[in-house]
């Protein structure tokens, strides 16, 4: 692709940008952050959960570029930073993919850019993302999100187990949890007859050695897309570009993400918000990605779901769908499991946010943030997605209104861990359908949220 | 004591606002007026830094203010140290604790957290970092004496690494001389109990209530 030109240029920077060891890095980082924040009049308060002023997101678009620009990225492995000036960042960051079509067959699909207000859908992203699935679920857990008929993609979850194994990261376990991955996800796709759909991969892949083996061939394809994260806040390492380097060479798909925290050294949300829009630009910079996704996390929640986080999420995906070409994704991250009612409002408040920001596509869910395994299905998955399809074209002052209805409703329920129920109880592991307690939930989730104005029915 | 009354109050406020060079040099006036170390630990620098971490526990201050605190306290310690070494009576710690992520893995936030929260509440902690083999653990804790060996694990696939050291100081008669304290978001109470961790910290509050209950503070 077009943007993928430049590894050569990446690795020259990753190699002679200026030395600093890291905790004057993080120093950097801390102090500037809220210089900028003051300077760029970014402000959260704390009122309002969906950002409707447009020169606010533009500012917090200049603040996230002066901070990309000065901080640039730091390689822990080596200790340098990766620079760019603004004049090359502005340079690069234009051609950045603005479309593209992801899977094969009868099941290709094509993801687009979106403006904030933009009337068209979103990409469905349906899965447990990272989720810990224990193996003999692994196959029935994915197939509930195959099957839902909203997904344009799949993510996977990560195998607990590898043939009843452990599985340790950097050992040969983790490798064949690899192909493990690949050859379950595949066989839940066509078990759901979605062969061709794209697979957002390789959960397992921790470590670059894993990512390599299952990018061959034979396990997951050119047409699925690969991860690379960027190490928080504003670091990457030679594991990380090692990944970058096979899957460039090998010309597959790469899908960047980047998790802040929330209160961590970035400050609050404002800061956040900033760090967020530098770190999104910087995954183009060194990675040359095609999708950028972000989920800021709270240090003691895990979630992405407390009102701060919220509002940094709409303010810096308008700040960049606004002023750059990117295609942007926002991954649903709440504390609340299956058999719940908490998932589905923290999962309408994600999506509504994303969505009339300008997010291309939405991922997720993330049920109890990743914590309790084989707490997730497919049904919150479809409901996340039906909520992005209701915003789509929405304003943003009226999603601000829906959103503000929605919080109450799960606030008190953040630190509370509620898990809900493993994915037998939820679903019917014979027919692969939700059981009618949670079916029900779903129905009197969406009749609730449908009377204050998404049009969910 | 009235001398202390008029420099205690200029103390905590330096420490609170994470200024350096006013706390280094109210410590140093300290000295010259000959005040006793051990009332600065109590009075000023144990309290600020427990408040500190208290408010950034309900998120009223975030997480950079409470590190320029804790740098703030660390140079009142430097000007404290040589007067302290001659007057042994004078405890400062409540033990030392060195703390990591373990291999393979690099989310260390949490692990900042807990180690700065460990820190704020009188711990002196050794930070190994990410990604941190195994025996690094065991050779740093000898080195520094520790009494506590944390460690954290965000990854299924990076927690057997945590049994391993769990393992080794068993096999090497060391269990008694460390003790463990697990945490990160895959780890369980359950787990920490059934490959013999001597303690779980579900978030950073309880990591703290755990240390001290193991140093018996
Ligand atoms: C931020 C994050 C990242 C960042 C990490 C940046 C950094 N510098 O730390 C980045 C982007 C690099 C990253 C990468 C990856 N991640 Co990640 N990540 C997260 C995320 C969103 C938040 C983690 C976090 O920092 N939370 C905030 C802190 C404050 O919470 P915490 O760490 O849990 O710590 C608290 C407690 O647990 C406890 N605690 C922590 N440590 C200790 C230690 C002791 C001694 C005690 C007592 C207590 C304690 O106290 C802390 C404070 O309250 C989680 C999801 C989640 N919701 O947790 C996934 C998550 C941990 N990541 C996951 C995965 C899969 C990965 C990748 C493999 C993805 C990939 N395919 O590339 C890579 C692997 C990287 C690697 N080599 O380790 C999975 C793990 C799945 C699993 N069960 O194994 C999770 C659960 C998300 C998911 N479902 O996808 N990730």
């Amino acid at each position: 692709m077009r943007n993928a030109s430049r590894l050569i240029e990446i690795l020259d920077r990753m190699e002679n940008g200026p030395g600093i060891i890291e905790k004057d890095f993080d120093s950097l980082i801390m102090k500037r952050i809220p210089e900028l924040v003051n300077e760029f009049e970014i402000k959260f308060y704390g009122e309002n959960f969906v950002n409707t002023d447009d020169a606010m997101a533009d500012r917090c678009y200049e603040a996230g570029l002066k901070l990309a620009e000065e901080a640039g990225v730091y390689c822990v492995s080596n200790n340098r930073r990766m620079i760019w000036s603004r004049r090359e960042i502005l340079d690069t960051i234009k051609w950045a993919p603005t479309s593209i079509v992801i899977g094969a067959g009868r099941d290709a699909h094509n993801e687009y850019r979106r403006d904030p207000e933009d009337p068209r859908r979103p990409t469905i992203i349906c899965g447990p993302i990272g989720q810990t699935i224990p193996e003999d679920l692994f196959l029935p857990i994915m197939q509930s999100y195959f099957q839902e008929q909203i997904a344009d993609t799949v993510i996977t979850g990560t195998i607990e187990t590898v043939y009843g194994r452990e599985c340790r990261t950097k050992s040969p376990w983790e490798i064949l949890s690899g192909w493990h991955e690949a050859e379950l996800a595949l066989t839940a796709a066509k078990r759901a007859g979605r062969e061709g759909i794209a697979i957002g991969c390789v959960e397992n892949a921790n470590s670059d050695i894993t990512e390599l083996s299952a990018t061959s061939y034979g396990a997951f394809r050119q047409t699925d897309w690969h991860h690379i994260a960027m190490i928080s806040e504003l670091k990457t390492d030679y594991m990380l570009l090692n990944k970058l380097t096979h899957l460039t060479k090998t010309d597959c798909i790469l899908h960047s993400f980047y998790n802040p925290i929330y209160g961590g050294l970035a400050g609050g949300a404002e800061g956040l918000a900033v760090v967020t829009v530098a770190g999104l630009i910087m995954l183009q910079m060194i990675y040359m990605t095609t999708t950028h996704s972000q989920c800021p996390t709270h240090p003691f929640f895990l979630s992405n779901t407390a009102p701060p986080i919220i509002w940094s999420i709409g303010l810096s995906v308008q700040a960049l769908s606004r002023n750059t070409p990117f295609m942007l994704d926002v991954l649903t991250s709440p504390v609340g499991g299956p058999c719940t009612k908490t998932v589905l409002y923290e999962s309408a408040a994600i999506a509504t946010t994303a969505t009339v920001s300008g997010a291309a596509r939405l991922m997720g869910v993330r049920s109890t943030v990743g914590k309790f395994r084989g707490h997730a299905s497919g049904l919150e998955a479809r409901f996340n997605g039906e909520v992005g399809y209701a915003a789509a074209g929405m304003k943003r002052e009226k999603a601000n209104e829906i959103v503000k209805q929605i919080v109450p409703k799960y606030l008190n329920q953040l630190d509370k861990e509620p898990k809900g129920k493993i994915f037998p109880e939820a679903y019917d592991m014979h027919t692969l359908r939700p059981r009618p307690e949670w079916l029900k939930m779903y129905d009197e989730a969406k009749e609730e949220l449908s009377k204050i104005g998404l049009a969910l029915k | 004591m009235s001398a202390f009354k008029q420099i205690q109050d200029q103390l905590r406020v330096a420490i609170r606002e994470g200024n350096e060079e006013q706390a280094t040099i109210l410590a140093q006036r300290a000295v010259e007026m000959g005040i006793d170390p051990s009332l600065i630990f109590d009075e000023c620098i144990t309290p600020v830094l427990a408040q500190a971490g208290d408010q950034f526990a309900r998120l009223e201050i975030f997480l950079p203010e409470v590190l320029l605190a804790a740098d703030a306290a660390k140079a009142i310690f430097k000007v404290l140290e040589p007067v302290i070494q001659a007057d042994e009576a004078v405890s400062v710690s409540l033990g030392k604790v060195i703390i990591g992520t373990v291999s393979g893995d690099v989310h260390e936030i949490g692990k900042n957290i807990v180690g700065i929260m460990l820190e704020v509440n009188g711990f002196s902690v050794k930070d190994l970092g990410r990604d941190v083999p195994v025996s690094a653990f065991l050779d740093t804790a000898r080195d520094y004496q520790a009494d506590i060996i944390a460690m954290s694990s965000l990854l299924t696939t990076s927690m057997p690494y945590i049994r391993d050291l769990v393992n080794l100081i068993k096999d090497t008669g060391e269990n008694k001389r460390f003790k463990t304290l697990i945490g990160g978001g895959p780890v369980t109470s359950e787990w920490a109990a059934a490959i013999g961790a001597d303690g779980y910290g579900k978030d950073a509050t309880e990591a703290v209530k755990v240390a001290k209950q193991m140093v018996g503070a």
